[in-house]
């Protein structure tokens, strides 16, 4: 009992706050892969930059609530720019190129935050610091608001994609962008609406990491790694997918830390991937041969 | 074939033999020449997998670091001879290549670029993570290998031969299996997966045997690099490096041959000059990447197409 | 090949030639010195200072006329925090801009692989910030020199102070690389010899985002004192995370020289109350060699000296030591500096112990109130460098496994 309470139980809740932010992460790339065919490597720059823009925001107002708000709605700015000016010209061609596109996206968003951040580490207060003592263990306060938030917006975003008329038109999208096009949608603006909506999604998960991950140039390309992981687990193009397969990510990490030293434990989230290809290709909920 | 041979091509070769006896070649210059021809020979056999098959490699770094490492632990033993530690690169990248090409081409396109970069994630992890090999900091402080008996290839000159005749040897080989019946239907792949399938051929077997070449070649260059830089690390490995050579073919030009190997020593001649002069070099790389993915999506030779409006592709 | 391929490979010839054949514009009676650093990764921090320190001993110096009638250059290059780029940075340093002295590397990992080049091609090396074991013992040649105390010789001065005055249950995490390896094995070795008990290991990679999964076995194991073996960001991330979970309350702390530098303190202040950390500088030691020097440091930069302090004194220490020589012969320089000393370090005079090249230093210990470094303890460099043992593998017989008492 002890152990469970000391031991388990904080891993536990470790692993959900973690895999909740993922989530955040991983949809947004999910839904991009889903609507354009593109695995976007700038999505870890734009969870970076969101944490800058954070951190710009709270300079400013010294309030972590205003830059929640504007940090994303600013990142999706540029976003909303970079897909009009970069992506749009590829969409008639191999999605290819789209992939080598958005690496080179990537080294100008992170050399460019170098150049005008600096390189060395900048930290994020917390908007409220303290722990909570639970079941017999303190947990820090703030991994508890992530926690929280993570899920609600995972939750809002799950009602937006079922119950409002843009989110399904995304969905439509998704399956079937053709089709949208006949029926007299402007496709493009809903790709670009999306592009944005995942680049604001991505900088939220930044800025909601920051405290605890700190922010510097290079934060986004280990995360990357992780939610291309997550993506291609869940099954690419399916939005639950992505979500169920973060939170095992993010339980696996921190659970399996318990009986292997954690550095072996990146090897074995990479075996449970391969294994999970090998046996089921296109992961948890994926359709067959999208975009194959 | 008969152009590899051209009188432009003698002369070029030449060249790049006399280049080490030009006044003007420091040891520095020679390091960095056998760099700038070692990533130019990559990125060509990288190319017969993009520009020929038309399957976008995020794993080739893992080829070149397997291939860094099997020479490097070799050497770190007291074997230092040339000939042992390419054969067990080979082996050592051919059975991993034989994995990696049995999982990712059976996926098309960009899950055949993740699988190939998940699977070059795990070698990675596994190399900076394992002791034995050095972790983070990888093998370090290694002596020349031998090429035969006391003849060590311990001075920069000797190393540049070494990489110009590895380059000489994979160019003829590349050009030979793309101007071949294989070289064919790789494009025919590439233009046309289920037409070459209808056609009878099994298109996973050619994927994976152009994929076994391509990682082979890559990993003999990997294994002649610890010659020259007395190490090997985990660096060399990283997700972002195979990113490295996929811009390199795209500076150059797909399904040339010829164009990545200039795509790849310009990059490092780039890299070297202008990292020394300016910080926001990757800037650079990015801009001129998007650039090219924009505008000139077949490389700087694609500048041909609008100068002379022949066709751009070598179609083998 | 093609036209356009021979029209592209001509013109990629004609630039590189171009580029190669611009000679160096450089002046006679100039000497150039190297400084390798991190600009970029984990210990971008400690790059920028050692590039100050540099600069300024070739400032002072070369207000005094150089070194044997030259003026001093330097040339900064990045080594990115690997080792891979610093050895191909430190060729460059050495074979194309022909530094006589090469100042570096930041990181243990990258400072070992430059010890290789420095030997081959007979250039004389300074460290002045890693602090890996191997360096003065099995990696050891005739052309390296440092003022930075290694691991042995940190692990004998906290170890003690530790187990007399902190508590004798140690937890040792260290950061799993080159560096904190060396320090992790060093500061076990000596906390068992004093009497200390290792309650447990543990490794973290360096860069780690979220070290709390590492946090339930230090708990677990309940220990009275956190040694912590860790430098640059990751220090910040480990004690602001370590803090949240109250760990730094729970448990007493105590860290390697390098840990956080005073500049990041400030920001800290409240997780990094009362840890005891071993330093060779701090400005607010009352020494006054150090305030002389700190005073002119903080006139130049705008900010307090640190680990500045090494660099400057391996500039110093090279100058004195090629003037001796009269000479740039990188064999003769490295025979004058045995058992060389000088007056004017930033700590007065210091000397270079001839057996195994190292800088002979008194060290400090350290514990943070309020964001300040204050001393609490001197620890003379004759207790702390332990003999010389070049050649020697000074891990030999040593084992991570905790003997349980």
């Amino acid at each position: 009992m002890d152990y469970v309470v000391a031991i388990l139980l904080p891993q536990l809740l470790h692993g959900l706050v973690f895999g909740a932010a993922l989530g955040l992460l991983a949809l947004g790339l999910t839904v991009i892969f889903g609507l354009l065919g593109v695995m976007n490597f700038a999505h870890g720059e734009l969870y970076m930059l969101g944490a800058y823009a954070g951190i710009a925001v709270v300079g400013v107002t010294h309030s972590f609530w205003a830059a929640l708000v504007v940090a994303p709605i600013a990142v999706g700015a540029i976003g909303a720019v970079t897909e009009v000016a970069t992506l749009r010209p590829l969409y008639r061609r191999e999605p290819l190129y789209g992939l080598i596109l958005t690496f080179g996206l990537a080294l100008v968003f992170r050399e460019g935050a170098r150049q005008i951040w600096g390189g060395d580490m900048r930290r994020i207060l917390p908007p409220f610091t303290g722990s909570t003592p639970l079941l017999g263990m303190t947990y820090p306060n703030y991994r508890l608001f992530l926690l929280v938030a993570s899920s609600l917006l995972l939750l809002a975003i799950w009602l937006f994609f079922t119950k409002t008329r843009a989110g399904v038109l995304v969905r439509a999208a998704v399956q079937d962008a053709e089709m949208l096009d006949g029926l007299g949608v402007n496709v493009p603006r809903v790709f670009t609406l999306t592009f944005a909506g995942s680049a604001a999604l991505a900088a939220l998960a930044g800025l909601l990491l920051a405290p605890i991950f700190t922010v510097y140039p290079q934060m986004g390309v280990e995360m990357i790694l992780l939610a291309f992981i997550v993506v291609i687990l869940g099954g690419m193009g399916s939005m639950g997918g992505s979500v169920a397969a973060a939170f095992v990510i993010g339980l696996a990490q921190s659970l399996l830390t318990l009986w292997m030293n954690p550095q072996r434990v990146a090897i074995a989230i990479f075996a449970i991937m391969i294994v999970v290809l090998i046996v089921r290709p296109r992961g948890f909920f994926g359709r067959e041969g999208v975009l194959e | 074939m008969s152009r590899a041979l051209s009188w432009r091509a003698v002369v070029v070769w030449a060249l790049l033999a006399v280049l080490p006896a030009l006044p003007f070649m420091s040891k520095f210059y020679l390091l960095l020449a056998f760099d700038a021809l070692l990533f130019g020979a990559i990125a060509m056999s990288l190319d017969l997998l993009i520009g020929y098959t038309g399957l976008v490699s995020f794993g080739h770094a893992a080829f070149f670091g397997l291939g860094a490492y099997a020479s490097a632990v070799l050497l770190e033993r007291g074997v230092v001879s040339l000939w042992a530690c390419l054969l067990f690169a080979v082996l050592v990248v051919g059975l991993y290549a034989l994995v990696v090409g049995y999982f990712s081409t059976a996926r098309r396109g960009i899950y055949f670029a993740l699988l190939t970069l998940i699977f070059a994630e795990v070698v990675y992890t596994f190399f900076r993570y394992t002791q034995t090999f050095g972790g983070s900091d990888g093998i370090q402080g290694l002596p020349p290998p031998r090429l035969v008996g006391g003849f060590a290839i311990d001075t920069p000159m000797r190393n540049y031969y070494l990489v110009l005749v590895y380059l000489g040897l994979a160019y003829i080989a590349c050009r030979v299996l793309v101007t071949s019946h294989f070289g064919k239907v790789l494009v025919a792949i590439r233009e046309n997966e289920d037409r070459a399938r209808f056609l009878g051929y099994n298109v996973q077997r050619y994927k994976m045997a152009v994929c076994m070449i391509s990682a082979l070649l890559t990993g003999l260059g990997g294994a002649l690099y610890p010659g020259r830089s007395a190490f090997a690390t985990p660096d060399l490995m990283l997700w972002t490096v195979s990113g490295e050579f996929i811009i390199m073919v795209m500076i150059g030009g797909l399904g040339t041959l010829a164009g990545p190997v200039v795509g790849g020593a310009f990059f490092v001649l780039l890299q070297e000059k202008v990292s020394s002069y300016v910080d926001w070099y990757f800037i650079v790389i990015g801009l001129v990447l998007i650039f090219i993915v924009l505008f000139m999506p077949k490389g700087l030779l694609g500048i041909r197409e609008l100068l002379g409006g022949r066709r751009w592709r070598a179609t083998a | 090949m093609k036209r356009v391929t021979w029209g592209f490979t001509t013109l990629v010839a004609v630039a590189a030639l171009v580029w190669i054949s611009a000679p160096a514009v450089s002046q006679p009676q100039v000497v150039k010195i190297g400084d390798l650093g991190s600009k970029v990764g984990v210990f971008e921090g400690y790059g920028k200072y050692q590039t100050w320190g540099i600069q300024m001993a070739v400032e002072e110096l070369n207000a005094k006329g150089g070194v044997l009638g030259h003026k001093i250059e330097i040339v900064s290059e990045d080594d990115e925090t690997k080792p891979a780029p610093a050895v191909r940075k430190a060729e460059k340093l050495i074979l194309q801009d022909d530094v006589k002295l090469l100042v570096g590397a930041v990181s243990s990992g990258a400072t070992l692989a430059v010890m290789d080049v420095t030997k081959k091609h007979k250039t004389i090396h300074w460290n002045s910030v890693s602090c890996a074991e191997f360096m003065r013992t099995t990696k050891f040649h005739k052309y390296y020199f440092s003022n930075q105390p290694d691991s042995r010789m940190q692990a004998n001065g906290l170890a003690k102070y530790i187990v007399d005055k902190m508590g004798k249950k140690v937890y040792i995490f260290y950061t799993d690389y080159a560096m904190g390896q060396s320090d992790g094995r060093q500061f076990k070795t000596a906390l068992e010899k004093l009497g200390g008990e290792v309650v447990g290991v543990a490794g973290a990679p360096l860069d780690t985002k979220d070290f709390s999964p590492w946090f339930g076995a230090i708990n677990q194991s309940n220990p009275d004192v956190l040694f912590v073996a860790f430098a640059g960001t990751d220090s910040l991330r480990l004690m602001t995370q370590l803090h949240s979970f109250g760990m730094t309350k729970k448990y007493k702390m105590a860290g390697i020289d390098c840990f956080l530098l005073q500049q990041d303190l400030p920001s800290i202040a409240e997780p990094m109350e009362g840890f005891v950390q071993l330093n060779h500088f701090s400005p607010y030691n009352p020494d006054p060699n150090m305030q002389a020097y700190n005073a002119r440091f903080k006139k130049k930069f705008g900010t307090d000296a640190n680990i500045a302090a090494g660099s400057y004194d391996a500039v110093l220490f090279w100058a004195a030591a090629v003037e001796k020589a009269k000479s740039f012969d990188p064999d003769k320089v490295a025979e004058a500096h045995e058992g060389m000393c000088v007056d004017n370090t930033h700590i007065g005079r210091q000397c270079i112990r001839k057996d195994d090249h190292q800088v002979v230093m008194d060290m400090h210990l350290y514990q943070v109130k309020g964001g300040k470094n204050l001393p609490i303890a001197r620890i003379a460099g004759s207790d702390s460098i332990g003999e010389a043992m070049v050649g020697k593998d000074p891990v030999e017989g040593f084992t991570w496994e905790i003997k349980k008492k």
